[in-house]
């Protein structure tokens, strides 16, 4: 595989393992009674185990916590690569908010008039 | 198959900081769990306060410390941008003014360290793009099969009078709360 063919592939491989751990971390943080995480924890954590396992044949390397690791570490500089993408156009919707002028609200025109007249 | 310490150290803060930004994400807007913005400070310490980062979580950990300037300035200025905008409130042009500067700051900041445009590059972001949607979609299908096979509740019996009474008397009381002199 060429290095350019190899660094889109790990880029695709990484992030997919970087969002499962995400995922994984965001139903820990929220865990709840009424949560049922048995089975998608079990998926993500598959999907995980796939794209390192996918990605290590595509280095020639062992499937192992080293592995594991490169795979998340470069999931971690894609995703991080795609917040200059996200803050373009953040800035250009903050951009739009900032020049826009305040729609008019029925209810808060109608809170104003009563507090007007009493 | 044996993870050092010093990079044990990066995985847990960025655990930590991924379970406390979940945790800030739960509750109401107005308040939010008391508990998810200092795990994720603590989670960023623990991760970025490293004297040295193994191979590969040095990477990491040098793209992450690249990154602050931009991403802090970038922070505020939403903030402020959007507390200063005609959203939910009349314009706050002193406000707005703070906030643009700020995102011109993280401009310059991102510009700094922004990688070479090349197609290689955006071909990866689009890589990074499908693969984040790929695990997205593969977790919301295994939450719409636990949800599938999950048994659904029977009916609840109607209310007795008792019940009734006890819920037309809430009701009332807060609904006429407010004719009451």
């Amino acid at each position: 595989m060429s290095p350019e063919m190899d660094t889109i592939v790990n880029a695709f491989l990484g992030s997919a393992a970087l969002t499962s751990l995400l995922i994984i971390l965001a139903l820990l943080g929220t865990l709840n009674p009424y949560h049922r995480p048995a089975i998608p924890l079990t998926v993500v954590t598959m999907v995980i185990v796939i794209s390192t396992y996918l990605a290590s044949i595509s280095w020639g390397g062992d499937m192992g916590t080293l592995a594991i690791r490169s795979n998340l570490v470069n999931g971690a500089l894609s995703i991080l690569d795609l917040l200059y993408l996200a803050f373009s156009v953040l800035t250009a919707l903050i951009l739009r908010a900032s020049l826009r002028s305040r729609p008019d609200d029925p209810l808060i025109a109608l809170s104003e008039a009563e507090s007007d007249s009493e | 198959m044996v993870v050092s310490l010093a990079a044990a150290q990066v995985w847990a803060g960025f655990c930590l900081f991924g379970i406390g930004f979940a945790m800030h994400r739960t509750g109401p807007a107005f308040k939010r769990h008391p508990a998810g913005a200092p795990v994720v400070l603590l989670g960023l310490a623990i991760m970025l306060l490293h004297s040295e980062p193994p191979s590969p979580e040095s990477l990491l950990v040098q793209a992450a410390t690249d990154a602050v300037p931009w991403i802090v300035s970038a922070a505020i200025g939403i903030s402020l941008v959007l507390s200063g905008a005609p959203i939910y409130s009349n314009r706050k042009p002193l406000i707005l003014l703070v906030g643009w500067a700020f995102i011109l700051a993280a401009w310059y900041f991102m510009l700094g360290i922004l990688p070479d445009l090349t197609l290689t590059e955006i071909l990866s972001w689009l890589g990074s793009i499908l693969g984040a949607a790929l695990a997205i979609a593969v977790f919301a299908q295994s939450v719409r099969y636990t949800e599938s096979k999950t048994p659904t509740e029977p009916e609840s019996t109607p209310l007795s009078e008792k019940e009734r009474k006890y819920v037309q008397s809430v009701l009332k009381r807060h609904l006429e709360a407010s004719d009451e002199p």
